[in-house]
């Protein structure tokens, strides 16, 4: 019984904000692209420490920015995280080992400057994983983080944006925020040690492939 | 090889020329404090015994009266004190002094005028050196290149070791404290009026310090280390006065990297010193001397079951035979001339080869009181390299008599340090993290090996660009000071100083791997300047109570960083939940590891009928960053920073009789801490002193 009145009491609640929203949806129009928060996105990744060098595995975790959630398609993803790299489903393969197929058409580039003043698209500078590297380079200041070798602590680039061409040629803007569990504000020797791995980000997404700005 | 050609040569020509040697400019030793202070002689600054207060260049001072006064047992305690010098931690371990603002691998730190080594991780450990057999301390500050060389790009710090006073004395001092700390010293000295001899031990054991509960490693193991120091001095043959010291350091310490695995850590150290001089004419004299030095490190970490997990050893030689040549004259002045030739060698793990250098260098200085108001220093010494391109470096100084009461100093002089030979051939992969350093010159040969292995995922940085040799890091200084003595009993100075420091050497990523990590190698890229002001006041309030205080004031920055703030492309975020914004130009702190402000205060007492003594110090920080929390690599207003702080310290001292003194004191009074960020803060420290000795 109580059952039945949260359901309808839940959907009475999402129809009429629905509905609420669409008498509000007329004038802006970039109201559609929000800003979008995914938080804790796990991405684990073993080590061999036997070899020498040692050798990064495991899956990658893929993400699709059409459905805004990870996937386990084969062709249908844009992005794809394991520990710090982050692989583009375009191009071709770099060397990384349990690195997924490329079928795509993805392809990205860093900019540095605030998330929401960044609107604009430039379709001339994406590039592609390829043997002579990643769209998304890593290691510390090259890329999305700088790496602090005294607390072993990876930190997000504070104003380092990522713009994607997804795999079917939408767009997105990408901001890292923390690569811990939970964003936690400061990170500790314990919380370096332990909670690692953990993707919290910021996105837009563009699905017009005519678009030009986000 | 060629070192030891060099070397007879020298030698050869050194005993040829014969004549009757003459009073070597020997200097009255006084034992009062107060002539101490008045007629404070140096030698650092000129290579010559100078009385400071005459010196147009910016020196210091620390007398044995105030080492005992204090009861310090490391130069680290000792330097921590005085105005403009931080001990910092480096990450190996070792506590490196900051000068100017410049960091610990800047400054040339030498015992009795030859140069000590063991730079493993570019600081040298200044916690090594034992201040028991020490008659005084010498800083000069600003680039003292155009004298010394390599590495004097900040300042060059003095140990001047003690001379034996006439007749057989024997000294013990014994100091035990927190920690289970304890410090033992025995001394014996003979002087007679043909030759003079010395010896010195001492051993210093400690249990170290935990700041961080919880984890498996202590901040400092326990160690365990001795020193031994023998000095002879009299006539080789009538015309000519030889010196001998030999000098030993042995460290043991626990070394521990995790709960499974341990091992230990070992350090070996000598130093022999030969020096001879003559006078072959009047007013002329000629010296010649040759150093050798090793210092060995050796650390291994064993698994639970007792296998060997890891061994990494650091053997470094330095051997250097100069011949100087000193003509003194009343009417135009003392000109001093220097040949010689620095030899090193380094075999380390994780190496490219076995590295040597050959530095044979001259130089020249003439220095003079031009008019009874003006005296001048000049100088300027050339050095070859056998790896580096050869540098010159320029110096002038002078110094006005105003009146009798204010003096003006300037001194003006370029800097410089060579790579260290890690910079050059490190070929090191970590075996955790799997990123891999190569030495610049090591680049060439490894970075295509690692390739045809199939390492590499791609090169950031062509192998054209490592054609050219890396260039020493270059500085130019510039010191403008003035002196004012109220009375024989107050002084003043103040001295603003300016660094301009480029070829700054850094690491920068050269290639990706294919394992996700990278290739570093080394690079010239940044300029740095640090700037600011140093202040010393100094009163004796009365013959038995002496106060002095000391302020500096410094801007230390990268100039390519502040150009990056100015044009705005720098941001923040104050936590991963807000927004992220652009930092402006006022945002950049600077280095890190730089306080804005540093100030010292100290007080001396005597009481001469209770035959006490002791002082009171304190000791200030402002404000500074250990490393950039916020992600954007640059130090902001906005990173978590260590907190301004203040030590207090204060020591007791009184005499029984003539031959027995007790002492006892407390470091850091007020126990403060910064576990995770300052490791060579143990807290308060409490101890208790003994000395013994027969005059």
């Amino acid at each position: 019984m109580k059952k039945q009145v949260l359901l309808t009491l839940s959907i009475i609640g999402i129809m009429s904000f629905t509905a609420c929203s669409k008498e509000d949806s007329n004038p802006p129009e970039n109201n559609q692209n929000e800003s979008i928060l995914v938080s804790n996105l796990h991405a684990p990744q073993d080590t061999d420490y036997t070899q020498n060098p040692p050798v990064a595995s495991g899956a990658f975790v893929k993400f699709d920015f059409e459905t805004g959630a990870i996937t386990n398609s084969e062709t249908d993803w844009d992005i794809a995280f394991r520990g710090t790299t982050l692989l583009v489903n375009g191009g071709s393969s770099s060397g990384i080992v349990d690195a997924p197929e490329r079928s795509g058409n993805a392809g990205a580039y860093l900019v540095d400057g605030i998330f929401d003043e960044i609107t604009t698209i430039n379709t001339g500078a994406f590039i592609q994983d390829s043997p002579m590297g990643l769209a998304i380079p890593t290691g510390s200041g090259n890329g999305w983080y700088t790496y602090d070798p005294t607390l072993l602590a990876i930190y997000p680039i504070p104003g380092k944006v990522i713009v994607l061409r997804t795999a079917d040629n939408k767009f997105a803007k990408i901001e890292i925020l923390s690569y811990y569990k939970d964003a936690p504000a400061v990170i500790n020797e314990q919380i370096a040690l332990n909670d690692l791995r953990y993707y919290t980000f910021n996105y837009v997404y563009q699905d017009d492939e005519s678009a030009n700005e986000f | 090889m060629r070192v030891l050609i060099f070397f007879l040569v020298f030698f050869t020509v050194f005993l040829r020329s014969g004549h009757t040697l003459h009073a070597q400019q020997g200097v009255v030793y006084s034992d009062s404090i107060t002539a101490q202070e008045l007629e404070a002689v140096i030698v650092s600054a000129t290579r010559t015994q100078r009385q400071m207060s005459s010196l147009p260049m910016p020196t210091q001072f620390i007398p044995q009266k105030e080492i005992e006064a204090i009861n310090a047992i490391r130069l680290t305690d000792l330097l921590d004190e005085q105005t403009g010098l931080i001990t910092v931690s480096d990450f190996g371990g070792g506590q490196g002094v900051q000068m100017q603002g410049l960091d610990s691998q800047y400054t040339l730190i030498m015992i009795d005028g030859v140069p000590l080594i063991g730079r493993s991780a570019g600081t040298l450990d200044l916690s090594r050196v034992t201040v028991g057999n020490i008659k005084q301390i010498e800083i000069v500050r600003g680039a003292s290149s155009s004298l010394y060389g390599n590495e004097a790009l900040g300042g060059v710090i003095n140990i001047i070791t003690e001379n034996p006073r006439p007749g057989r004395r024997s000294r013990i001092d014994y100091r035990a404290g927190s920690l289970n700390t304890h410090d033992l010293r025995a001394q014996y000295t003979d002087k007679n009026s043909v030759d003079q001899w010395s010896i010195f031990l001492n051993r210093l054991s400690s249990d170290g310090y935990d700041l961080v509960e919880g984890d498996d490693l202590r901040t400092v193991e326990p160690y365990v280390n001795y020193t031994a120091q023998v000095k002879y001095e009299g006539e080789l043959n009538p015309n000519t006065e030889m010196k001998i010291s030999g000098r030993y350091y042995h460290q043991n310490q626990d070394y521990t990297a995790s709960s499974s695995l341990s091992g230990a850590s070992d350090i070996n150290e000598f130093n022999t010193t030969l020096h001879l001089s003559r006078a072959p004419l009047e007013n002329w004299t000629q010296e010649f001397e040759f150093y050798t030095t090793r210092y060995k490190a050796s650390e291994f970490l064993n698994n639970p079951d007792g296998s060997a997990f890891s061994q990494s050893d650091f053997d470094q030689w330095f051997s250097r035979p100069e011949l100087r040549l000193t003509l003194a004259t009343d009417s135009s002045g003392t000109w001093i001339g220097g040949l010689g030739l620095t030899y090193e060698q380094l075999k380390r793990t994780d190496f490219f080869g076995t590295p040597e250098f050959y530095a044979p260098y001259g130089y020249v200085q003439y220095e003079n009181q031009v008019t009874k108001k003006l005296n001048i220093v000049a100088g300027a010494r050339y050095d070859l390299h056998s790896a580096y391109a050869s540098q010159f470096s320029p110096k002038l100084a002078a110094r006005y008599v105003l009146n009798d009461k204010i003096s003006l100093k300037s001194s003006l002089g370029y800097g410089f340090k060579t790579p260290d030979f890690r910079q050059l051939y490190f070929d090191f992969t970590n075996t955790t993290a799997g990123y891999t350093v190569l030495g610049y010159n090591a680049v060439a040969v490894r970075l295509p090996e690692l390739q045809a292995a199939g390492n590499i995922l791609s090169v950031t940085v062509p192998l054209e660009n490592f054609d050219q040799p890396l260039r020493p890091e270059r500085s130019l200084a510039l010191n403008l000071g003035l002196d004012i003595k109220f009375s024989s009993r107050a002084k003043w100075s103040v001295n603003l100083f300016r660094n301009d420091i480029k070829d700054l050497i850094d690491t920068r990523v050269i290639a990706q791997k294919t394992n996700g990590q990278n290739v570093f190698s080394y690079y010239n890229v940044n300029r740095v300047f640090t700037q600011g002001l140093e202040t010393d006041f100094t009163a004796r309030i009365n013959p038995n109570l002496k106060f002095s205080a000391g302020y500096q004031f410094l801007i230390a920055k990268d100039k390519d960083a502040q150009e990056a703030f100015d044009a705005g492309t720098v941001y923040g975020r104050l936590n991963p939940s807000s927004p992220v914004f652009r930092l402006n130009s006022n945002d950049y702190l600077g280095l890190v590891n730089r306080s804005k402000h540093t100030a010292n205060a100290k007080v001396f007492f005597e009481w001469p009928e209770w035959k006490i003594d002791g002082a009171f110090r304190a000791t200030y920080r402002s404000a500074f960053g250990l490393f950039d929390t916020n992600g954007n690599s640059y130090l902001d207003r906005y990173d978590d920073l260590v907190y301004p702080f203040a030590i207090f310290d204060f020591s007791l001292n009184k005499a029984l009789g003539k031959k027995f003194r007790l002492g006892a004191g407390i470091d850091n009074l007020l126990n403060y801490t910064d576990p995770g960020r300052l490791t060579n803060l143990p807290g308060r420290l409490i101890y208790a002193t003994l000395t013994f000795k027969t005059k």
